[in-house]
């Protein structure tokens, strides 16, 4: 796997076994299923290739922290560099948690102190190509120095391999393949040594008539037995809400782990990192809440003057009915209790030409709220990105009643 | 779309897959890759696409990037060598002397310079180019050398040792691949392939200063400058290249903004849905996004709406391309960890592009509106006033503005570690900014009937003007005003005020007759078609407001059905108190043209010289149609007009009817000067980057054939001009010790022009705010021998010459007639103005 330009050559091509989708999805599909139910923040894959586990993990709000380390980096990379850094599309809808992606040129069976106090460490197809000296030094360096929550190591199972019709390893660079006796064997070895818990799965369900061989290629899950107390194991699992930093900022550190941080070492190189806008930096923070209080603002006052219009050709309605309707549209998702709300909150209102819409009834706005907790905190935001728009009190948020009354020139 | 249209889409719609259901084949490679190990093509594509070994005259790497390549192209024309009056100089003498900064940067290399070009070949064979990177690259005779490699050709600063390297190395399976480099050429600093190498490190350079690359220009999105009240957000940054200037290698760099919106499909459906009722909105919504280009949030790919699926929820299942059915819901939620809030959206329908040109079915991509940004900015929101008038105030530099984003780019460049790096290994310095010598050629005098006026300023003569009479106009006796009820009272007022301006300027506005109608576009072109007979010489409508209905259907009557010259005037314009006056000369001076009226002249040193515009613009409503437009002078003095104009179905911008339109001008010259002209001198605007050799193989042996045809003996001499108003080069002048736009009249012929061609800049516009943009001249064809000199005034005069702007414009007037007129066909009429109609300036 350290080149992973093979990665799919281990389904061979002519052979009655072919996986939907391919074996390698599965397995990348497989930690994804294992991040979306863990929430784990610090995660790192350590044999990580061209990086593309990272690409799709980097999706996955929980995560804050993704770290690449493979032995031939520098080269492979230029190619996905682009899919790791923040897009357009990144910039104009920042994440709610920061993330940052670093990618290291180095070994797995390196210590190095910036892989300390991960959430999950990952290994994917990686142990088979070690030589039986990395092999040894293996378990020492991931589970006894690095030590995270979790670990999970994919392996072929050469049980399954008389089911291909060649009967050699599955890539060339494989030092081994391991059966289930074997691989269960040397994991739980490692369990027990360094406290963990391992339970076996895999991908790649065998055909009905060879159930016995099991999945083609086999997974074992490392649990800390003891996890760090507060760390993310234990942790309920968050909600999508912006949560304070402070949350997650606190980490125990294992007294072993300091005692390591002594010998403070970086055997690896840095090939690249890429840090992505959130809402956590102040300045995107206030470039969205803007947009969303304008386009609110926007979107009330187009309701109140479609409510104005039809108020002056028809029956005039019930104060009742104008303020419901000027709540409610389309797009807008309230529960009875948020409207309720918006409803209990000072009206918009125009003067003039202008259209006032106040900021206690913003702040009932599902998109605005999500974003600042309190009328206080939004009337200081806004001063600061678009002071032009306040009133003169700063309590609401002013535009023009009727945006496109403007001339136009005679052709 | 219409709903033949989305059927057809649906038809195709086989197996729907959201947008980017991975496929394991397509190794994308983004086209903004640039680094040292080189923005080249895929191996396999070199060898497709040129199946030419390496040493072939034209470098096969950066194929990729579209706008890149095409510029290049241009750069291989070399049109100046054919013209014999010019190869040794083609500058200009007239003007005095002005010393201009520019927005180049001198690029200096070691003299003995040279570029190695290696072929390198693998045995056994790789197909994988990050293999064949990767393994060249880990060889020790290589590692510490300046290098670009794209799998197959390899560039070098330094030469190696031996013309044929042969190098070995093991793979990580055990096995050896050998590998051989092979010399091919050795290439000089000034050769083409050198200056897309120097464009590839700079790219990789600008990368390294943390800018994002949007086509071929880089932004800075640490700095954005945010107008929420439109939904945009502007990332500053430079549109950069590095090409060979007249004797010198320079960087060029221009200020640039990428204007980016904040807005999803979804929010814009939703807002389309307040503002229309329940029965029209999917008709509404399909008029307004159809055929957008939305960029995905989640993958940063572009896509374009072919069609709105609208029985598609985001709750259905769709095929994954491994046969699994899940829904869209679910999808994003497993793959992008994106929750979905609007589960009634519809999904928008991209037919994919396919590499390959067989008979496969198009795939059809589905995507979900809320995850969708909408790009670029749509002709409404261009029309919208205030969003263009808050984007401008952001983006408008001054001269010293400008200068200042400069200096910080050419400071980091020098400074930041890396990207001194870069260049040194290459061994590029980066020099001092730019400045030469251009000259101001002198003011222009304006004949008026029995005035020469010398404007006070060049850029707006109105005032000098005043009282004036014009050259000549034919007197307005039969003539409809067609105005709404309401408007009654301000149309008697401004008719008055018309026909005082009218006899001052000599030209008799006598009383109309004026027709009322109701305020609604069937009712004014039910009026006009019962009130227009041929007779009539000039229909006025006062439009009740700015909806496009109005004037579409009048214009499109008018100018083709019943061919009759309309002036459309709306009813908020003459409700302007104080501003009456202005407002009605510029109308009545518009009216003249457009009744065949001359407003003003410049002195013309060539006697019997015929100037002609040409400018391509593309239809509005029928994609795929070009409209070409053609405007001649059919006098000396060059004040009177012929203008043609066709709908020509052609993807390219090339125009296939000049012959026919030639032949007609020159038919009409002979008619009022009973001979041919001497001299044809034609301004072709609107040429896209890439397209000088077609213009050159295609648009000029047209009109010369037409020459040629036109008389048995002597035929007229022609010269041929291509004129760009978009060029990356800006001029400044220092003054005061700041600096400021270069006085109008200025001309750069030297330094800044290239070597290849007979070209030159001149700044004929005035930019009261901001940086003034030059427009830039090239000299294709020239039979007609002008000294430069000559040409140059020749062209600042005609400048001179845009009858509806009383001051100088960017471009000459002939140029601006056409661009007028095939943007009233594209935007209006979408059908060829009447004949009858040729003869005056109809479209003013």
């Amino acid at each position: 796997r350290n080149l992973i330009l093979f990665q799919r050559s281990t389904v061979p091509r002519k052979n009655v076994i072919e996986f939907r989708p391919p074996l390698y999805k599965q397995r990348y599909f497989f930690v994804k299923d294992i991040v979306n139910q863990y929430k784990p923040k610090k995660v790192a894959d350590l044999g990580c290739g061209n990086a593309t586990l990272l690409c799709m993990l980097k999706f996955h709000s929980c995560v804050q922290e993704l770290v690449g380390v493979d032995l031939l980096m520098d080269r492979l990379l230029d190619w996905n560099s682009d899919k790791l850094s923040p897009s357009i599309g990144d910039h104009l809808g920042p994440r709610d948690l920061d993330l940052s992606i670093v990618l290291y040129r180095g070994s797995a069976v390196e210590k190095d102190s910036r892989l300390l106090g991960f959430d999950l460490i990952t290994c994917i197809e990686l142990i088979e190509h070690l030589d039986s000296e990395d092999l040894a030094k293996f378990p020492e360096v991931v589970f006894g120095y690095f030590s995270p929550g979790m670990v999970v190591i994919s392996t072929p199972n050469s049980d399954f391999n008389p089911l291909f019709p060649a009967s050699t390893f599955r890539n060339s660079d494989h030092k081994f393949e391991w059966n289930q006796t074997q691989f269960q064997h040397w994991a739980s070895n490692v369990a027990k040594l360094y406290s963990y818990t391992v339970e076996f799965t895999g991908v790649g369900v065998p055909p009905p008539w060879a159930k016995h061989v099991g999945y083609c290629t086999q997974i074992g899950i490392f649990k800390k037995k003891q996890p760090d107390p507060g760390s993310w194991i234990l942790a309920k699992p968050t909600g999508s809400r912006v949560s304070e930093p402070e949350e997650h900022a606190y980490q125990v550190i294992d007294p072993r782990k300091i005692l390591h941080a002594h010998k403070w070492c970086q055997s690896w190189s840095t090939v690249f990192t890429a840090s992505f806008p959130s809402l956590q930096q102040k300045h995107f923070l206030l470039f969205v809440l803007c947009t969303e209080v304008l386009k609110e603002v926007e979107a009330i006052r187009q309701k109140y003057v479609w409510i104005m219009k039809r108020k002056e050709s028809s029956e005039p309605e019930s104060e009742e009915d104008t303020d419901s309707g000027l709540v409610r549209r389309p797009g807008l998702f309230l529960t009875d209790a948020q409207v309720a709300q918006i409803e209990k909150s000072p009206k918009p209102y125009s003067v003039g030409k202008r259209f006032y819409v106040p900021l206690k009834r913003l702040i009932g706005y599902p998109k605005v709220n999500r974003l600042v907790a309190d009328v206080s905190t939004l009337r200081t935001l806004l001063a600061e990105g678009i002071p032009m728009r306040l009133n003169r009190a700063h309590t609401s948020v002013q535009i023009d009643l009727d945006p496109y009354d403007y001339p136009h020139d005679y052709r | 779309m219409s709903g033949r249209a989305r059927v057809r889409a649906r038809g195709r719609a086989r197996s729907p897959s959201p947008a980017d259901a991975p496929s394991p084949t397509s190794v994308d490679i983004s086209a903004s890759e640039a680094s040292s190990t080189g923005d080249f093509a895929g191996t396999s594509r070199i060898s497709q696409t040129h199946g030419v070994s390496p040493g072939d005259a034209r470098c096969p790497f950066i194929q990729r990037g579209g706008k890149g390549r095409r510029d290049f192209m241009d750069l291989d024309v070399c049109t100046r060598e054919k013209l014999a009056h010019v190869r040794d100089c083609k500058t200009g003498s007239s003007g005095v002397p002005v010393k201009l900064v520019t927005n180049l940067f001198n690029l200096d290399l070691p003299q003995d310079w040279q570029l190695y070009q290696y072929h390198v070949t693998y045995v056994p064979d790789l197909e994988s180019r990050r293999l064949r990177i990767a393994l060249l690259y880990s060889h020790r005779e290589l590692s510490n050398k300046a290098k670009a490699f794209d799998g197959v050709i390899l560039f070098l600063t330094q030469k190696l040792e031996e013309k044929v390297t042969e190098l070995s190395s093991e793979t990580h399976r055990g096995g050896t691949v050998k590998m051989t480099i092979t010399l091919t050429r050795e290439l000089p600093a000034s050769s083409s392939v050198c200056i897309q190498v120097f464009n590839i490190i700079f790219r990789k350079i600008l990368k390294k200063l943390a800018m994002y690359q949007i086509g071929r220009n880089f932004y800075k999105p640490s700095e954005p400058v945010e107008i929420p009240q439109h939904k945009l957000s502007l990332w500053p940054g430079f549109a950069i290249s590095v090409s060979r200037f007249e004797s010198r290698l320079l960087f060029t760099a221009d200020v640039s903004y990428k204007i980016l919106r904040n807005e999803t499909v979804l929010e814009f459906m939703t807002d389309l849905r307040q503002e229309t009722t329940m029965s029209c909105f999917t008709q509404t919504c399909e008029k307004r996004l159809l055929g957008l280009i939305v960029l995905t949030r989640y993958n940063n790919k572009t896509y374009r709406i072919d069609d709105i699926d609208w029985s598609v929820k985001p709750t259905h299942t769709f095929q994954k391309q491994d046969g699994t059915e899940i829904t869209y819901v679910d999808y994003y939620k497993q793959q992008y960890d994106i929750t979905l809030s609007d589960l009634n959206q519809p999904v928008l329908v991209s037919l994919l592009k396919t590499k390959r040109n067989d008979n496969t079915e198009p795939r059809v991509a589905h995507l979900i509106p809320e995850l969708c940004f909408l790009t670029g900015l749509t002709c409404q929101a261009t029309s919208d006033f205030r969003l263009m008038k808050a984007v401008a105030e952001e983006t408008r530099l001054s001269p010293l503005g400008r200068q200042q984003r400069l200096a910080r780019l050419a400071d980091d460049i020098q400074r930041n570690k890396d990207a001194r790096f870069e260049l040194e290994t290459w061994g590029l310095h980066f020099g001092c900014q730019v400045s030469l010598t251009g000259r101001v050629l002198p003011s222009e005098k304006i004949l008026m009937q029995d005035h020469i006026c010398q404007p006070a300023s060049a850029a707006d003569w109105s005032k000098d003007m005043r009282n004036c009479k014009i050259l000549s106009a034919q007197s307005l006796n039969k003539w409809l005003i067609l105005c709404s009820n309401r408007a009654e009272y301000v149309t008697e007022n401004f008719l008055h005020c018309l026909r005082r301006v009218g006899s001052c300027m000599g030209f008799n506005v006598d009383y109309p007759k004026i027709i009322k109608a109701q305020e609604n576009p069937a009712a004014f072109f039910s009026a006009v078609q019962k009130h227009v007979d041929p007779d009539v010489q000039l229909v006025m409508c006062i439009l009740p407001s700015n909806q496009k209905n109005y004037y579409d259907t009048i214009k499109n009557y008018l100018n083709s059905f019943c061919p009759v010259p309309s002036q459309c005037v709306l009813t908020r314009t003459l409700n302007k108190q104080g501003m009456m006056m202005s407002v009605a000369t510029k109308i009545a001076m518009q009216m003249a043209c457009k009744l065949g009226g001359e407003l003003w002249a410049v002195e013309i040193p060539l006697k019997s010289l015929m100037v002609v515009g040409i400018d391509a613009y593309k239809d509005e409503v029928s994609k795929g149609m070009v409209v070409v437009g053609f405007v001649a002078s059919i006098n000396p003095g060059i004040t009177r007009w012929f203008s043609r104009c066709i709908l020509q179905r052609t993807a390219t911008d090339v125009a296939d009817c000049l012959k026919v339109f030639m032949t007609g001008a020159l038919n009409k010259w002979y008619k009022h000067n009973h001979g041919l002209p001497a001299r044809i001198i034609v301004y072709r605007n609107g040429v896209g980057d890439g397209q000088l050799k077609t213009l050159i193989e295609y648009e000029v042996p047209q009109l010369l054939s037409s020459v040629t045809e036109a008389s048995a003996n002597t035929s007229s001499k022609l010269s041929v001009i291509v004129v760009r108003k978009k060029c990356t080069l800006r001029f400044c002048m220092e003054m005061n010790r700041s600096l400021q736009n270069p006085p109008l009249g200025t001309v750069v012929d030297s330094e800044a022009t290239r070597p290849d061609w007979y070209d030159f800049y001149l700044i004929s516009q005035a930019a009261c705010r901001g940086t003034v943009n030059p427009t830039y001249y090239n000299v294709i064809y020239d039979d007609n021998g002008l000294k430069p000199d000559h040409m140059q005034r020749l062209t600042f005069k005609l400048c001179h010459l845009y009858y509806n702007w009383p001051g100088l414009i960017s471009i000459p007037a002939p140029c601006q007639y056409a661009h007028k007129l095939t943007f009233l066909v594209a935007q209006s009429i979408h059908k060829e103005p009447s004949l009858e109609l040729a003869n005056s300036l109809f479209y003013l």
